[in-house]
């Protein structure tokens, strides 16, 4: 044997070691009867998103990337309409709606029976047991334990009888909250402090998923990155990357009523949805989530055909994939191979004033007072909101005044535009009859996170301001490297104007009108730190009430206080053009929590 | 006995960089990193809910505490659970850094050996045209950004407006096959702009050689160019190749390559990374700085035991 013979017989171990290698990496199986790597013969779904959740746990269940999973992991006792447009409340744990006690403090909830958890090592013999009403009872109770670093909190704080002063004695999990009981396995009875309208909404939430104590108690920490839950999907495999979902074999058998889950023919008989008709979900087998940040990566992947299946259209995209955006419509080459749906943002974009900021905000001297109040009035009327839209949102977003948002119920077609409307003229005649010169204007500190977007965002707005008499060397930017660094900045109300979007928790104008709420202020939600006892006193009448046409007098009402307040430079509400292979049977979206249409998607064999 | 003897040596003599590397990082985390409390709060926090996060991350503790604390964990290899998915970061680092290694071996492994081929043919023909042609392919290898060359090998193999040969993205290996689909863009991508740099760098290294008295005596006395390269040039040439290998390694096991993992959706441990400093999960952040502070103390003695095994003059005393 010659030497070269010799040493290529010693590296017989190679290949053994090289496949040792490539099971140590492909993936983990932590469910142990299904790989997320073999998916031959299976009905599959690849669904991209641009970000990733940070934790499965549902106490942190803080953004849309988390809830998509989340809500399809887990049940919660609420849930959305597929297909209804403003969005619509269905019972889904809830075994129907609960009853309510004629002073709306008593709600009485019932659940469905025979629900089960998936198997899984945290039970006694691993085997998944029904899910209760204690499940529930403990899963809200989760949220006001320090320990478990809970994100949703202010959802019920302050709201259900004797919770907050449980959190206070310690948060004793055998302790039992006069206001949030299981009166038997299947009734849940949550006692409210004062008229909740938005509670129901709050239980479709995925911070209110129904979570078994055992997994908790047996995973520790590691809860956050393994969901054991009842809903249509079972987790497989997580990483930052990509996310492996298969059908929950054991989830209940509920055939679709397109009817019930508002389906409009004429709107969306394109999709081919009447074909889940009668079915029960979920139809596939396996639910793959692809966290792609790069827009570019995220397109090619799409267009690849063969990998992920849905994906909104990049801004940069927009020009090359549109024939039309009012309306919208594709170019044939893709609207041969995809569906689209364009869909408008339930959520928004604003830029406010923060009033505590010395130069800009509030000031003692009524004299400074009316001089700033002028300043801060002129510069929102330098805001060109249209070429905002063409800029950075590709031209189709809409852009609307006041802070109630176009997708809710209370959003008034025909308030007044003015504030929306560029008035250079105006802007300067205000400074100029305030005393206000390029000498003695303050200077401006533009805060934003540290990317191109951004910095283009803040260029285009010192233009405006340049434009009105605001001299450029006075508008600087500030960069932090993080989210949570300008997080921090607008907490601790060290910005004068805020740059944010909101996307809305529930489909009620109180989650925009509750960023104006004096007690809010920071490090609260309301980075204008604005307060108005008369804004205040209608908030608080408004928020005990049930939907009528007085209540959204009311919100109305306060809306017209903001604008009139030069608070705010609002708003724009995006519009994201999903779209997705023709093989999908689906219409995405993930607005509100986000991802409740996953458990009714279909793959064409 | 020697080598041990030097080994245990370097290993005590590694303890105050250790130190070091572990105070000054822990420094920049904790005075200029981000501050987690913002990101794991609701939409509206209290004063007393913030000071509750703060508490459960430990930033109410002083910091010479919680340094000590690091030490421990360095020591014990405990460093406690991910702070964003409560992962414990010792299975964090267990999933990942295979994944990394096994992207970026290839690369790491076709990059240096091409790159000292093309170094002694470059220095071979010195000053001619197949020096020339490489030494430019070199220049632009180095010139294009990595992310700009990312991009353009995924449009070029992968899309599906360029060949679509490959998958665009994702990490899905459970066969050679399967690995080979996946790794094979990533790493062209790698070796591409590895070639620049190390053919470059072992090109002046080999050249310093060829100008030696001992190399142009070799000539002299006839020995054929190859054996002259392989024994006269390479063997002697060994110390800074050694040098620029091993110190290599760390970062790839440790900070993986963050830029091909991003792009190319694959997750290894330098996404990870990434994902730690921008969040600011520091958990994460003091296994990675200190296990990397760690083996670069290990890839130097690595280094000085090779310096003796590859060049008998240099002494371990």
């Amino acid at each position: 044997m010659t030497t070269s013979l010799k040493a290529l017989t010693n590296l017989r171990w190679l290949p053994a070691a090289l496949m040792a290698c490539l099971a140590a990496c492909g993936g983990g199986d932590d469910a142990g009867n299904s790989s997320p790597g073999s998916s031959a013969g299976l009905k599959v779904y690849r669904h991209s998103m641009d970000e990733s959740p940070t934790s499965l746990d549902p106490v942190q269940a803080s953004n849309v990337y988390a809830n998509h999973v989340l809500i399809n992991a887990y049940d919660t006792l609420f849930s959305y309409q597929y297909l209804a447009r403003p969005y619509v409340l269905k019972p889904n744990l809830a075994d129907g709606w609960p009853e309510i006690s004629t002073d709306t403090l008593t709600y009485t909830i019932r659940l469905k029976r025979g629900v089960r958890y998936i198997d899984d090592p945290c039970f006694p013999d691993g085997k998944g047991r029904e899910v209760t009403a204690a499940d529930v009872v403990y899963s809200l109770k989760r949220h006001f334990d320090p320990a478990t670093r809970p994100q949703g909190a202010w959802l019920w704080q302050g709201r259900i009888v004797g919770l907050d002063a449980w959190k206070e004695a310690g948060s004793n999990y055998d302790q039992e909250v006069e206001g949030l009981r299981a009166l038997d396995d299947h009734t849940l009875q949550i006692k409210l402090v004062q008229p909740y309208p938005q509670l129901l909404d709050t239980l479709a939430q995925g911070y209110s998923s129904v979570v078994p104590r055992e997994a908790v108690e047996h995973y520790g920490r590691e809860f956050g990155i393994r969901p054991v839950g009842s809903g249509p999907f079972r987790l497989v495999s997580y990483d930052t990357a990509r996310i492996v979902m298969d059908r929950n074999p054991g989830f209940r058998q509920e055939p679709v009523d397109l009817a019930a889950e508002g389906y409009d023919p004429a709107t969306q008989g394109q999709y081919g949805l009447e074909r889940i008709e009668g079915r029960s979900p979920p139809f596939i087998d396996r639910l793959e989530f692809q966290f792609i940040a790069d827009a570019s990566a995220r397109w090619n992947s799409f267009t690849k055909g063969d990998e992920a299946q849905y994906t909104t259209i990049p801004n940069e995209q927009i020009d090359r994939v549109l024939t039309s955006k009012h309306p919208i419509t594709l170019k044939p080459e893709y609207a041969e191979k995809y569906f689209f749906y364009a869909g408008m943002e339930a959520g928004f974009i604003f830029q406010t004033w923060n009033l505590l900021d010395p130069e800009f905000g509030y000031n003692e001297d009524p004299e400074r007072e009316r001089r700033n109040k002028a300043l801060r009035c002129a510069v929102i009327k330098s805001f060109d909101w249209p070429a905002r839209n063409d800029s950075f949102y590709g031209g189709i977003g809409t852009i609307f005044p006041g802070i109630i948002v176009p997708v809710v119920p209370e959003f008034d077609p025909d308030l007044s535009r003015v504030s929306v409307t560029r008035d250079v003229a105006g802007a300067r005649k205000l400074l100029e009859d305030n005393g206000w010169n390029a000498a003695n204007l303050p200077m401006f500190t533009f805060g934003t996170t540290a990317n191109v977007l951004n910095r283009l965002m803040f260029e285009q707005f010192r233009a405006w301001l340049k434009d009105i008499g605001y001299p450029p060397e006075k508008v600087v930017l500030k960069q932090y490297a993080t989210f949570g660094d300008i997080s921090k900045a607008w907490k601790q109300a060290e910005l004068p104007w805020v740059v944010k979007g909101w996307g809305l928790d529930y489909p009620d104008a109180e989650n925009t009108l509750q960023l104006f709420y004096g007690p809010n202020s920071s490090p609260g939600s309301n980075d204008s730190n604005w307060r108005n006892p008369e804004y205040d006193a209608l908030y608080e009448q408004s928020s005990v009430m049930l939907p009528s046409p007085e209540r959204t007098e009311i919100y109305r009402r306060m809306n017209e206080m903001v604008i009139d307040a030069c608070l705010t430079a609002t708003g724009l509400a995006r519009t994201r053009i999903h779209l997705w292979h023709k093989d999908v049977i689906a219409l995405p979206d993930r607005e509100i929590v986000g991802g409740f249409f996953l458990k009714y998607v279909d793959v064409e064999d | 006995m020697e080598v041990l003897q030097y080994s245990l040596r370097r290993l005590v003599a590694g303890i105050p960089l250790l130190l070091g590397v572990t105070f000054i990082s822990f420094l920049l985390m904790v005075y200029f990193g981000p501050d987690q409390t913002y990101q794991l709060l609701g939409k509206n926090p209290t004063a007393e809910q913030i000071a509750e996060i703060r508490a459960e991350l430990g930033y109410d503790q002083p910091f010479l505490v919680r340094y000590a604390d690091y030490l421990r964990e360095v020591a014990t290899l405990d460093f406690g659970n991910s702070n964003s998915t409560g992962e414990l970061v010792t299975d964090l680092l267990a999933r990942t850094i295979p994944v990394s290694l096994m992207l970026i071996l290839p690369g790491f492994l076709l990059g240096n050996l091409l790159a000292l081929l093309l170094a002694l043919l470059a220095a071979h023909y010195r000053s001619r045209w197949p020096d020339k042609g490489i030494m430019a392919f070199s220049v632009v290898g180095m010139s294009i950004s990595y992310l700009i060359v990312i991009i353009a090998f995924q449009v070029i193999f992968s899309s599906s407006s360029g060949l679509g040969w490959f998958p665009v993205r994702g990490w899905n290996v459970h066969s050679l096959a399967e690995y080979l689909e996946y790794v094979t863009v990533p790493t062209l991508a790698t070796v591409f702009v590895a070639l620049g740099y190390n053919t470059r760098f072992y090109r002046s290294v080999i050249v310093e050689e060829l100008n030696r008295d001992h190399v142009r005596t070799a000539r002299a006395f006839g020995v054929p160019p190859a054996k002259l390269l392989y024994r006269n040039v390479l063997k002697n040439c060994l110390i800074p190749i050694i040098t620029r290998v091993v110190f290599t390694i760390p970062l790839i096991v440790i900070s993986g390559a963050l830029l091909v993992e991003t792009y190319f959706g694959i997750p290894g441990v330098g996404k990870v990374t990434f994902d730690a400093i921008t969040t600011g999960d520091q958990p994460v952040l003091k296994a990675v700085v200190g296990l990397t502070a760690v083996l670069f103390v290990l890839a130097q003695l690595v280094v000085d035991v090779l310096y003796r095994a590859v060049d008998p003059r240099v002494s371990l005393s």
